[in-house]
């Protein structure tokens, strides 16, 4: 006898995710997704039933891959909207809940606000928001250095930081400012596993950053980038948080 | 070490199962010792199998001396009654005992084994009958197969005491039916199936037999296994933690003694730490390219 299988979409969704939406209602619901990045979480909002996912993203190349990875299979529920979080082409009080999973680190604290005025503009009266991020890192650290070096180079390369960690009670503080209502905090990960993946990627972006620069930069930062992968290989350190709120009638 | 109920047997196993194919690898005397540590370590519940090349026979000694400590699991690979009787009989005869606590049906990979089993002439047959007799006081099963399989095993043997099946968070990571042990896992709860966690610490696969020969491997396991304290001990957690009876060590005897140190100091483990563990391993495995994206 053998066994029919379904033909399913193949990402597994994570389980940061999964437990970030576990108690929120999802099911019907149109959802935003603030900074795709690879499309897991959604993944995870289709996964759990959403009516419709945006998701948002400013980056080419991951509006490429959330539409290989995630939309292709799920055309009619799911849109990615290749679009700047400060100007998203939505409609006013549109949008049922948003998650922002792993965002706020890639944000510089200079657009906060503007990101902020615009979530508020599209979310309807009693949209959930999830925001899902990491504390910043303990001293001693060892990631600590390599993201201290990816934001040395952001700055000598573009003027601005690569990375913030905000803690979790200032980004709740910056939502209830902007009339959301506090609801939950859950630890995601703790510890957070930084993978030797993770710690190529980052050395990566240090590189790439550093090429545009003249020689008497870029070859300490390189040479600092490759001593810091293999000091680093991988850690287990940090904590990622998940907080969500209702938006206030 | 902590003790927990194996469904509804009336056992009390420790949270470490020992799985005594570790005694295939090491001569008479080590194996006494091997017995001996884990029993020093309060383990008692023993596992073990006809297919585990001399393991039975190493086990005899010493699970002869101390029988009253252990409830000693067994299992064949046989599919009808007349094999899995004959089988029973060589395994109580090569350890050297007169029943076995928990008597499984080993390896189940196929729905058309488990119609065998389960039909006229199975080994449940046998199984049952042994039962009877006093030769076996619990049936039980084991599967690295697909977990629906498990499931429809549930549905279809109703005196299904047990069940082995793989637990780790590389499955516990993948949403797809295939991996779906935690499926199993929440159904055997539910019908006070005892359930007993392999390949806890399976890292992955060997390499290739070009990159690496059989014989050039450094463990005796049929992958690749975890091998520091501190892993060891996050996947015993791990394990643990899902809600298993008993976690079942690797198979290469090297690695007991840290499973055995493991598994005594266990303390739960947080959902957080869980999903920690979880993210680290579906990295590892990730084809995507990725940042922060955890």
């Amino acid at each position: 006898m053998t066994r029919k299988r379904e033909v399913e979409v193949t990402v597994d969704v994570p389980q940061t995710v999964t437990t970030a939406l576990a108690d929120q209602p999802v099911e019907g619901r149109v959802c935003l997704e603030a900074g795709a990045g690879v499309g897991n979480t959604t993944a995870g909002l289709l996964a759990a039933g959403a009516a419709r996912v945006y998701a948002v993203t400013n980056d080419a190349d991951h509006a490429e891959l959330v539409r290989e990875r995630v939309v292709r299979g799920e055309s009619d529920r799911a849109a990615v909207l290749e679009a700047d979080l400060r100007e998203l082409p939505l409609a006013t009080g549109s949008v049922e809940l948003v998650t922002a999973h792993g965002l706020f680190n890639v944000v510089d604290p200079a657009a906060l606000d503007a990101i902020c005025a615009e979530l508020a503009r599209v979310a309807a009266p009693d949209c959930s928001l999830v925001v899902d991020d990491y504390e910043p890192l303990p001293e001693g650290a060892k990631m600590r250095d390599l993201f201290a070096l990816e934001n040395a180079a952001s700055e000598l390369a573009r003027s601005r930081a690569a990375l913030t960690f905000y803690p979790a009670t200032t980004l709740r503080r910056l939502f209830t400012g902007w009339g959301w209502e506090f609801e939950r905090e859950v630890t995601l990960l703790d510890p957070v596993p930084w993978t030797a993946s993770h710690v190529d990627a980052h050395a990566n972006v240090v590189r790439s950053l550093a090429s545009a620069l003249p020689a008497e930069l870029s070859t300490p930062l390189t040479a600092e980038a490759d001593r810091l992968v293999g000091d680093i290989g991988s850690e287990s350190v940090g904590e990622m948080y998940s907080i969500a709120f209702r938006s206030r009638e | 070490m902590q003790t927990r109920a194996l469904g509804e047997t009336g056992h009390d196993s420790t949270i470490m199962t020992f799985g005594a194919i570790a005694l295939n690898w090491l001569e008479q005397e080590g194996a006494n010792q091997m017995v001996e540590l884990v029993l020093d370590h309060g383990i008692n519940h023993f596992d073990v199998a006809p297919t585990y090349g001399d393991a039975e026979l190493k086990l005899g000694p010493k699970l002869r001396q101390h029988r009253e400590e252990v409830f000693l699991g067994c299992k064949t690979q046989e599919r009808e009654a007349e094999g899995a009787r004959r089988k029973l009989e060589q395994s109580l005869n090569r350890l050297g005992v007169d029943h076995i606590d928990l008597y499984q049906v080993h390896g189940l990979e196929y729905e058309h084994e488990l119609d065998t089993i389960t039909g006229d002439g199975g080994a449940l047959d046998a199984f049952r009958e042994a039962k009877d007799e006093g030769l076996v006081n619990h049936i039980g099963l084991t599967s690295h197969g697909n977990p629906q399989l498990i499931l429809d095993a549930i549905d279809r043997i109703d005196d299904l005491e047990t069940l082995m099946f793989p637990m780790n968070p590389v499955v516990v990571g993948k949403d797809d039916d295939d991996h779906d042990y935690q499926a199993v896992l929440e159904r055997a709860e539910e019908e006070g199936i005892g359930t007993l966690g392999i390949k806890a610490f399976a890292k992955g696969p060997w390499p290739s037999t070009e990159e690496l020969a059989e014989e050039d491997r450094p463990y005796a396991n049929w992958y690749r296994p975890v091998d520091s304290p501190d892993e060891i001990r996050e996947r015993f957690d791990f394990a643990a933690s899902q809600g298993l009876t008993s976690v079942i060590n690797p198979g290469d005897p090297k690695l007991v003694a840290m499973v055995l140190d493991a598994a005594e100091r266990y303390d739960g483990m947080d959902d957080a730490a869980q999903r920690s563990l979880v993210e680290k391993l579906r990295h590892d495995e990730s084809p995507v390219p990725e940042q922060l994206h955890h």
